[in-house]
């Protein structure tokens, strides 16, 4: 196939904004080529320099040999089918078709064939005195489309055309410009955000992200091996996993080396490891290469998107007391208050503060007569020294209706988990059985009342906890200690299978050395 | 809504007492004598006999007709360019540009037509120039707007779409801006056209004594002369070619919208 395109270098910026970073970018003959990427990526700028609709700042594009910058739009032998199609609204369909043959002051019987002839590719014989502010999106879409093609170009390009059509008919048109293409056998230039449409249509994908091209490449090469974490990302649903190149072929990820069939790293590298959910079987617990606990299950339609979880994450385990009911009553203001005992970090003791003790150890005062009116606390008096030990804090309402609870100033305890970077803490903490049932969302109150943190251990910054165990019913629960774990998100892998499996079940997971793909770590584009 | 619409009782009362009433009595006088008392009506068509019998009447109608078609082309030759110009431009100097040419508005009309007498009170040129700068200074504003909203309406990427067929700057404004800016032009003629063609104190200020128009003719009789018969009369021929020239007005528009 002959070069038919070349962007050598191509470098613009709107604003001051650099949009696209010195794209080299060669296109043949033929093809059938994608620009993929997030709005703002610089595919459409791309496509609008190559267009004549925009000049870069830096850079070459040769067409057919020649340097076509210097060359204005409309001498360009390039159409385009603009993102809302721009059909003029003022003529029919076979004046839009036509416009371009006129310009070049064509002979009308010669015009009527072509155009005819475009119609009837476009499945729209018929319709040529149709006015196209009244056709469908679809079919306006193909009037666009015809209108560029009448012009026999050498190039075609498509800015989003399938944006504004309904997913059935963008599935559609995505055959209808596949099958175009293939009749008139021109090279196709077309723009998407949608990974799908890419690899349904392309016979090459360039994945774009701020300004730079991340990979060019088949749809197959794109989808299995993905050139960054990024590509893999963009294109389809992944399990991504920081693992290690020990050498060539071997590959160690959550302590385990695997068999790949990738080469050519360095010795230990650092590299992000890709396995596409549909390329893992779940099998019957040890008859895999892993093993793990299914998390949860989705159905979508043709297939179960399951979730395995088979590295724990970390965690740490508190007591729950669960206090009778100690509401006192003052008899005199009709009032009733209530708090409970709590645990406090050594270290946040300086930032003690009323809003806070009131908040930590429930404090509520409420009328007799109406169990619903609350009546606000007007002091809260205690004295907290910074070390270890149990002080009285004491709650008092206008009617001086009060009650008396302890803090306990214990030195933090942190679990570090050096193995997955991760520290977490927690504490004990006193509650009442009508509290817990209170509680809208018991997992969340349950990680505010035991102050349930987790953090990177590297850079500080917070991992969320994303499981709370704990074995009692909250509705039926009396008095005593229990035990609540919290623990952060292990190794989870997304699973895309025809089987079913059951939330809970302890199952195996089966990937084959193939299914491993390792990609360098971004910023290193390979 | 339905509530909604009691609000629109005033003026549904507003237009019963001052325009459909006044238009009736019109009629009346048009189609009677002098000197009727209430109850003694004589009908007749005496007044439109005198107006298409006296040649002066027909020149005087063919000469306001005349005037306000030549104020109406002057005005689309000078204002479609200026909001061609206008619609080009960036945002912020778009406004500017639409308050400047809505600045002299605030002015009431005569008295900016008071200002152009001085102007051109020892200008050696004729009434009927005098008359027609004034015309045209005063209603080209409406002309210019009614453009520039259709020009800056237009989608931008039909010119890209145009230039991206092979069509070069001029053809792309052949084929693609002006015929989508007609339905502006249209409603330009409309609001340049009607006014001027009515407009008795422009020519009466401008043009002194001795430059009459339909609108001075109507002027004259009902206020000087007193015959309210003959004025109706004109006044009611004047209301019926303004009506043909906007039923021919709105069909270009309509032929041209038709397309869409």
């Amino acid at each position: 196939m002959k070069k038919l395109i070349q962007f050598k270098n191509i470098v613009h910026s709107f604003d001051g904004t650099l949009v696209l970073k010195g794209i080299n970018l060669d296109i043949y003959e033929n093809e059938f080529v994608t620009l993929l990427g997030p709005s703002g990526c610089g595919k459409t700028t791309l496509l609008r320099i190559l267009g004549g609709f925009l000049d870069p700042d830096e850079g070459e594009v040769i067409f057919d040999g020649q340097n076509i910058l210097p060359v204005p739009a409309y001498k360009r032998e390039i159409n385009t089918v603009f993102q809302k199609y721009a059909l003029f609204p003022h003529m029919n369909v076979y004046d839009n078709v036509a416009f371009g043959l006129r310009i070049k002051k064509m002979s009308p019987d010669i015009i009527e064939q072509k155009v005819n002839r475009m119609l009837a590719l476009v499945n729209l014989e018929g319709y040529a005195k149709r006015n196209v502010t009244q056709l469908s999106g679809g079919q306006q879409q193909r009037i666009a489309i015809a209108r560029a093609l009448v012009n026999e170009p050498n190039v075609l390009l498509l800015d989003e055309p399938l944006g504004a059509l309904d997913l059935k008919l963008r599935k559609e048109m995505q055959h209808e410009l596949k099958r175009i293409q293939q009749e008139v056998g021109i090279t196709f230039i077309f723009v998407t955000h949608d990974q799908e449409e890419a690899l349904t249509m392309s016979d090459k994908i360039v994945v774009m992200k701020d300004g730079e091209i991340q990979q060019i490449g088949t749809p197959e090469e794109i989808y299995n091996e993905p050139a960054n974490e990024y590509v893999a990302k963009f294109i389809g649903e992944s399990n991504i996993i920081d693992g290690i190149m020990n050498e060539d072929y071997r590959v160690t990820f959550d302590d385990k080396q695997y068999e790949c069939i990738d080469c050519g790293f360095k010795k230990n590298e650092e590299v992000d490891i890709v396995i596409r959910p549909e390329d893992i079987d779940i099998v019957k617990r040890n008859q895999g290469v892993l093993n793990g606990v299914v998390k949860s299950v989705l159905f979508k339609g043709v297939h179960y998107e399951i979730i395995v979880e088979t590295v724990k994450g970390t965690s740490k385990t508190v007591k729950m007391h669960i206090l009778k009911n100690h509401d006192l009553l003052n008899e005199e203001a009709h009032e009733k208050i209530s708090a409970n005992d709590f645990t406090m970090d050594l270290d946040d003791v300086d930032n003690i503060s009323d809003t806070e003790v009131i908040a930590r150890a429930n404090a509520q005062a409420w009328s007799t007569e109406d169990e619903d009116e609350l009546i606000s606390l007007q002091k809260v008096e205690y004295e907290v020294l910074k070390e270890p030990g149990t002080y009285p804090v004491t709650f008092t309402t206008a009617n001086g209706t009060s009650i008396t609870v302890n803090i306990n100033v214990v030195k933090p305890i942190y679990f570090e988990d050096e193995k997955q970077g991760v520290g977490i803490t927690a504490y004990d903490f006193y509650k009442t059985a009508d509290e817990l049932q209170e509680s809208m969302a018991l997992s969340i109150d349950l990680k505010k009342w035991a102050n349930a943190t987790a953090w990177d251990l590297e850079d500080d910054s917070p991992v969320e906890i994303t499981d709370v165990d704990y074995d009692f019913d909250p509705e039926t629960v009396k008095e005593g200690d229990y035990e609540i774990t919290f623990s952060t998100m292990g190794r989870e892998l997304k699973i895309h299978t025809t089987d079913y499996a059951e939330e809970g079940a302890k199952v195996g997971l089966k990937f084959g050395p193939e299914d491993i793909h390792v990609m360098s770590k971004m910023g290193v584009v390979g | 809504m339905k509530s909604f619409s009691k609000l629109a009782y005033p003026y549904v009362a507003w237009i019963g007492v001052f325009i459909v009433v006044p238009m009736l009595l019109i009629f009346l006088y048009a189609f009677t004598k002098e000197g009727n008392g209430v109850l003694t009506l004589q009908f007749t068509f005496d007044n439109f006999f005198r107006f298409f019998s006296d040649s002066v009447f027909a020149n005087v109608l063919w000469r306001s007709l005349k005037l306000a078609f030549v104020t109406t082309i002057i005005c689309i030759a000078l204002g479609y360019p200026a909001a061609y110009f206008m619609a080009q431009l960036g945002e912020r100097s778009k406004g500017l540009m639409v308050l400047l040419i809505t600045l002299p508005q605030w002015i009431n009309m005569l008295v900016r037509t008071y200002a152009w007498r001085g102007i051109l009170l020892n200008v050696p040129i004729s009434a009927e120039l005098k008359v027609l700068i004034g015309m045209v200074y005063n209603f080209i504003p409406f002309m210019i707007l009614q453009i520039y909203t259709s020009l800056s309406k237009m989608d931008k990427s039909l010119l890209q779409a145009a230039s991206d067929l092979g069509a070069d700057g001029v053809q792309s404004f052949l084929r693609v801006t002006l015929p989508l800016s007609i339905p502006g032009v249209v409603s330009g003629i409309t609001l340049v056209f009607l006014p001027t063609v009515s407009s008795f104190f422009i020519p009466k200020l401008l043009g002194g004594g001795d430059y009459v128009l339909i609108g001075n003719l109507i002027e004259n009789y009902f206020v000087s002369t007193g015959d309210w018969n003959f004025g109706s009369a004109i006044s009611l021929i004047m209301a019926v070619i303004i009506m043909i020239s906007m039923y021919f007005t709105k069909k270009i528009d309509k032929d041209v919208e038709g397309q869409k």
